[in-house]
């Protein structure tokens, strides 16, 4: 098949002074205007939920009172207010600390498993491709929701207590974490594995392997590279799906407790004020999608410039 | 070829009783059958320990689980409490395809149970994900073909829309809009759930109408993990060499769209329908609350909820072998797709 | 490019189509059972409301659970239960004022017509002799016989042998007459005993051929039955349909079927009443009662004897404060339940005062614990609780006055601990709050449930007696669970001996004026000394569509006049 040409290291397109490749993936990103723009936004919204903090305290955050509960977005409450009266800005800006950086980390976790399984399966075949596919498949069939009722049952208000950045987080942040990310690597597992079936028969590969390389560089300098664009994709889906699961997990009694907000447990408390309360979802709900949106375009960006054969935007 | 299916089955009788006794296992832990037996009040202690016995849930786990392998149609059981076991065992157990009978509606056989549940579960599903992959496709390939356009930014930003909203948020959104403001406003309005008007009757009609909510929720979701992996992959596929280079020798864009750019984006598209397909027989659990309808993933979560062995247990394995069949059909698939895969 | 297009919409329209033949195959094969609905399944669903749609009238209700059997010794379902008055028949149910109406029976049993007798030991009833099944068969004391022999065989898994298992013996000297003797007296009968009956003629072929009713065919399809209505059909995890029963002895129904329809979601419950394709729906939360008025729906509010409160912790797990009557006395006024109800439940309900309010046992003369900061504070001070450290909780003997508090994950539970936590830690009480999931927070202490085993200081839950009949088991010193004895219902492990011998006293107490005033002790007891507290009365909350009319409910027997409910176009 033609593929077989595609070029080991990038094209000749080298200008004047000999860059390296991560200067080069840099220049390229830089010129990325959406992926700029991502980062530019992502970089807003980490100012807002860590920086936020130091305009409005966390019992602000957690201040109840139900005379003014459901009010619309006011100058007191630019945001309005909840079902208890809370300040939803300050709720949100709480809440953004903890979704963040369940999305993030549980997104790393999730893509990092499937990489390196999805990678070795694929490449090493035989009895270790067996071995990793079939946990994979176990992975997928044990449902999550077990999982979850085991932990909420032998943890379930036992987890201690972690202090990050000055600020005391439940345990179960970790624990939510790991859940995540350790049962959603097998789709992106799967599909890196497909990758590198197709590629390890490439003449680069096989040429790399006739050198001497050692496998370890074939796998992850060689032919991953080349897989770049799902691994995006899916730390993308990643995000948006770890800061929704995180409302679910805490629902079952096993995540992040009240009154603590994250914007998952604040956009599903809203469920019965879809239409009589639109501020109760509308606001964490922006940040869901800007964060999803954001991290999208910066993965393009990155795509686009760590894979030379990308088009140019 | 052949060697390596037969291999590939030949792993899965391991994996399914492996994967059976970390089920069994879970359950246990999934709180207590005979709790509540789903009143509001918990249950008497005599008549917990009276069913704990009669149901055979005062045996050890292992013991149990052995039944429920194999049955205890060659043992004797003891039901009225004396300490004798004077009756026969009835269960034929997994391995005679006997999943056993419910805890929940004791006395059915959890295989009929399941199984009358397939019908309109595949009813909903295969059209949901049909039509999710038929937009998606056309959206993903017009995506990658016009990157950063107009159009694509919109679809982008529509399908993180769906993705950043909780399944029930989207179901709900689309109840309120479809069925209650389109009421309110004299517009034909869809109905909120069920699968027909019970004063109008079941009709072929009906049963579409009360489909396009439920539908379009699961399209609306699982929309976006098609069509980013799909514009993804064409993304890759477009911008090599060879395309541009059968571009530039002047074969008509469709063509080349067509045979070399599609073939080559199928793998990662192939592999994600293969991880979805099986899934559809466990249904979709919040669709199915909301639009009130009868499919597999409203009867596991309530028999989940009551933790009915049998019954969860045989919807989970029938998960498990499609999940082992659709894995080995999407591998069978890669190598009829790319000559050069190849797994011996 | 446009081509590209083009033939992608005309890839798309034949998925469509396919996609449309599968739906109306599928449309096939789901109509397919409605003909061979058994015998009784009048073919109605499609033919005649074809000819005559205006003429039918056809109540929706939904219901948030399905029934696991229909068949009354299987299910302890109250979404089973309750349809009793409306297919089958009890003895006698209950009406809205929870007085008992005669059904099956000509009249009440009472000590003055020596229905009751030897001090409640023998209950005597004497059926109607107009009664019968709906194939024609005539209800006697036969099918009552069978009806405890079924319930008590060891042969049947049934979910409660409660109250047959207490009783002596059942004779029945003639076709109208049930002699039910008891060991000792038994005081409940009137809310528990032959609360349903089950068709002697129908069932026992079933249980000689089978050796048990657990795979009867009946358990699902109840035909033959007693009630008004006869069941048409039941389609598992979809709806059931109940037409007119034609043999029905007492007054025709006004409604021509009941078609009740499963919606496990309580916001797909809510769409289904706004849109009016529902007529009656339950477990309605207080936050969307304004919506559905607002849709033309009706918001009744039935007792069932149901309060919100908080159960106190008495274990050796307990926090060393709470054994003090002063530091309760203190949480009872140091959180306002008053604007909990005001405000959070919309002013709908009010705080309960005592653990029996909303029953015929709720006394009169207790008023809940007022709203009182400063009081709260100055019992805590008298108990020897202060800050002594400056960390802004009190403590006492180097022990801090932090208290665990838990209940399930439901929005309106976490929203009251969210208010409570910080009212409480104005007046130095720092509550620390859980959420769970609901399996495992109503655990027993053998499976290890928080409330049971005292992980927590103070669980909040809802709770009720068998209903309309005084629930006490949870409150008994025996049955404080241990080790031996893991499923004892006295989660809070409270033992007051005064408040047992009460307990034992109204258990023999037939006259219910006398039961009454010794739960006015009771109630007395357990209010001062704040061993429950009372957050908000929790009435079960029932949708009814405007165009349903004569709708009475009651607590114990929701649907015990649906022959008169009617609609209105």
């Amino acid at each position: 098949m033609a593929q077989g040409t595609l070029p080991l290291k990038p094209p000749a397109e080298v200008e004047a002074p000999p860059l390296t490749l991560g200067q080069m993936a840099w220049r390229r990103f830089r010129r990325h205007k959406l992926a700029m723009a991502g980062s530019v936004v992502m970089i807003l919204l980490l100012v807002y939920a860590f920086g936020g903090a130091f305009f409005l305290s966390e019992e602000y955050a957690n201040f109840t009172d139900t005379s003014i509960r459901l009010i619309g977005p006011t100058a007191g409450h630019l945001f309005g207010t909840d079902t208890v009266g809370r300040d939803i800005l300050a709720r949100t800006i709480y809440g953004g600390q903890i979704s963040l950086l369940i999305g993030l980390a549980a997104a790393i976790v999730q893509v990092i498993l499937g990489i390196v399984i999805g990678a070795f399966s694929g490449y090493y075949g035989g009895w270790i491709d067996s071995v990793l596919m079939r946990f994979a498949e176990a992975i997928m069939i044990v449902p999550t929701l077990f999982l979850l009722l085991v932990m909420a049952k032998f943890f379930g208000g036992q987890i201690p207590e972690l202090t990050i950045l000055g600020r005391t987080f439940s345990g179960s942040v970790v624990v939510i974490i790991l859940i995540i990310g350790l049962t959603s690597w097998p789709r992106l597992a799967r599909i890196v594995r497909a990758e590198f079936l197709a590629l390890k028969e490439n003449e680069f590969v096989v040429a790399a392997r006739a050198i001497g390389t050692r496998p370890l560089e074939i796998i992850f300098r060689h032919i991953l590279p080349n897989t770049i664009a799902p691994i995006v994709v899916t730390a993308t889906l990643g995000v948006a799906n770890a800061i929704l699961a995180e409302a679910y997990i805490s629902f079952l009694g096993l995540g992040v407790q009240p009154p603590t907000a994250t914007w998952g447990n604040m956009i599903t408390g809203a469920t019965n004020y879809i239409e009589s309360a639109w501020w109760l979802w509308f606001f964490p709900g922006l940040l869901i999608l800007f964060t999803v949106l954001s991290i999208n375009f910066i993965g393009d960006g990155l795509r686009d410039a760590l894979d030379p054969r990308s088009r140019p935007s | 070829m052949g060697r390596y299916v037969i291999r590939r089955l030949l792993q899965a009788i391991p994996l399914l009783f492996i994967i059976s006794i970390i089920l069994f296992v879970l359950m246990q832990n999934m709180g207590d059958p005979l709790a509540t037996l789903g009143g509001r009040q918990p249950t008497r202690s005599e008549d917990r320990a009276r069913l704990a016995r009669q149901l055979g849930l005062d045996k050890p786990l292992y013991t149990q689980y052995f039944y429920w392998l194999v049955g205890n149609d060659w043992t004797m059981i003891d039901v009225d409490g004396d300490g004798v076991a004077e009756t026969e065992g009835r269960r034929k157990g997994v391995l005679r395809g006997d999943f056993g009978t419910s805890l929940v509606s004791r006395g059915r056989s959890a295989t009929e149970i399941i199984f009358e549940r397939i019908p309109n579960t595949l009813l909903l599903m295969i059209p949901a994900e049909l039509i999710t992959i038929v937009i998606a496709l056309v959206i993903g390939i017009y995506s990658a073909l016009r990157q950063y356009s107009a159009i694509d930014n919109v679809v982008t930003t529509i399908s993180f829309v769906g993705l950043a909203m909780p399944i029930f948020f989207v179901a709900l959104g689309l109840v309120y809009v479809f069925a209650i403001l389109f009421q309110r406003w004299g517009l034909p309005s869809l109905p909120a759930n069920g699968m027909f008007d019970p004063r109008i009757g079941r009709s072929p009609g009906q049963l579409l109408i009360h489909m396009i909510l439920p539908i379009t929720t699961i399209a609306f979701i699982s929309f976006a993990g098609y069509s980013r992996y799909i514009r993804s992959a064409m993304l890759e596929v477009i911008s090599q060499d060879y395309i541009r280079t059968a571009r530039a020798k002047g074969l008509s864009s469709r063509y080349v769209l067509y045979t070399h750019a599609l073939k080559n984006a199928a793998l990662p598209i192939v592999t994600l329908i293969g991880l979805n397909l099986p899934f559809l027989l466990a249904g979709a659990v919040v669709t199915e609350s909301i639009f009130a309808w009868p499919g597999m993933g409203r009867l596991f979560l309530d028999h989940l909820g009551r933790s009915d062995t049998p019954v969860v247990m045989g919807i989970l394995l029938l998960t498990a072998i499609a999940v082992i069949v659709f894995q080995l059909l999407t591998d069978i698939t890669y190598a009829l797709l790319d000559p050069r895969i190849r797994y011996d | 490019m446009k081509k590209l297009l083009r033939q992608m919409t005309v890839l798309f329209a034949i998925f469509v189509l396919i996609s449309t033949g599968l739906i109306a195959c599928g449309g096939g094969e789901v109509a397919a059972p409605e003909g061979e609905g058994g015998p009784e399944a009048v073919d109605s669903g499609g033919e005649e409301t074809a000819v005559e749609p205006a003429e039918r009238k056809v109540a929706t209700f939904v219901f948030t659970q399905e029934w696991d059997s229909l068949n009354p010794i299987y299910t302890n379902m109250w979404f089973s239960t309750i349809t009793t008055q409306i297919w089958n028949a009890a003895a006698w149910d209950f009406d809205a004022e929870n007085n008992l109406r005669p059904v099956l029976v000509s009249e009440i049993p009472t000590m003055e017509n020596g229905g009751l007798s030897d001090e409640g030991r023998v209950i005597t009833i004497n059926l109607r002799d107009d009664i019968m099944w709906s194939d024609g068969e005539p209800i006697t004391a036969e099918d009552f016989l069978f009806t405890y022999e079924m319930t008590i065989n060891p042969s049947n898994t049934v979910g409660s042998t409660y109250p047959y298992d207490l009783i002596e013996s059942v004779e029945i000297p003639d076709e109208q007459t049930v002699i039910a003797t008891f060991a000792d007296p038994f005081v409940p009968w009137a809310a528990t005993l032959w609360t349903y009956v089950l068709p002697e003629h129908t069932l026992r072929p079933v249980f000689d051929a089978e050796g048990t009713l657990d795979t009867a065919e009946w358990n699902r399809n109840p035909v033959p039955s007693a009630g008004p209505f006869v069941m048409a059909e039941w389609e598992s995890g979809s709806f059931a349909r109940f037409e007119q029963n034609p043999s029905y002895y007492g007054d025709t129904p006004n409604l021509d079927e009941i078609f009740i329809r499963f919606v496990p979601d309580d916001a797909g419950q809510i769409a289904a009443l706004r849109t009016g394709e529902a007529d009656l729906g339950t477990f309605i939360s207080y936050s969307d009662v304004p919506t559905l008025q607002d849709a033309g729906v009706n918001i009744a509010s039935v007792p069932s004897g149901y309060n919100e409160g908080w159960f106190i912790h008495f274990g050796e797990n307990a926090h060393p404060a709470l054994s003090d009557v002063k530091v309760r006395q203190a949480i009872a006024m140091g959180f306002d339940r008053f604007a909990i109800n005001e405000d959070l439940l919309l002013g709908l309900t009010e705080p309960a005062v005592t653990f029996w309010d909303n029953s015929p046992y709720a006394p009169a003369d207790l008023e809940a614990w007022p709203y009182d900061p400063e009081m709260a504070n100055a019992l805590l001070d008298e108990a020897g609780w202060v800050d002594s450290n400056g960390d802004g909780v009190r403590d006492k003997d180097g022990v801090e006055l932090v208290l665990v508090h838990g209940t399930t994950t439901r929005e309106v539970r976490a929203d009251t601990q969210a208010v409570a936590q910080q009212q409480l830690a104005e007046i130095g009480i720092k509550l620390d709050i859980q959420g769970f999931d609901s399996s495992v927070f109503f655990a027993s202490y053998g499976e290890g449930g928080p409330c049971a085993t005292g992980e927590l200081d103070i669980c909040e839950m809802s709770n009720s007696p068998s209903f309309p009949d005084p629930n006490t088991s949870r409150w008994l010193c025996s049955e404080i669970p241990n080790d031996e004895a893991p499923d004892g219902n006295n989660d809070q492990w409270l033992c007051d001996e005064e408040l047992d011998a009460l307990f034992q006293q109204q258990s023999t107490q037939v006259d219910f004026a006398e039961r009454q005033a010794t739960f006015d002790e009771i109630s007395r007891i357990m209010y001062e000394n704040v061993y429950w507290l009372g957050i908000w009365r929790d009435p079960d909350i029932w949708a009814l569509s405007g165009r349903l009319t004569d709708t009475e409910l009651s607590g114990a027997t929701p649907f015990y006049n649906i022959v008169n409910w009617d609609i209105a176009e």
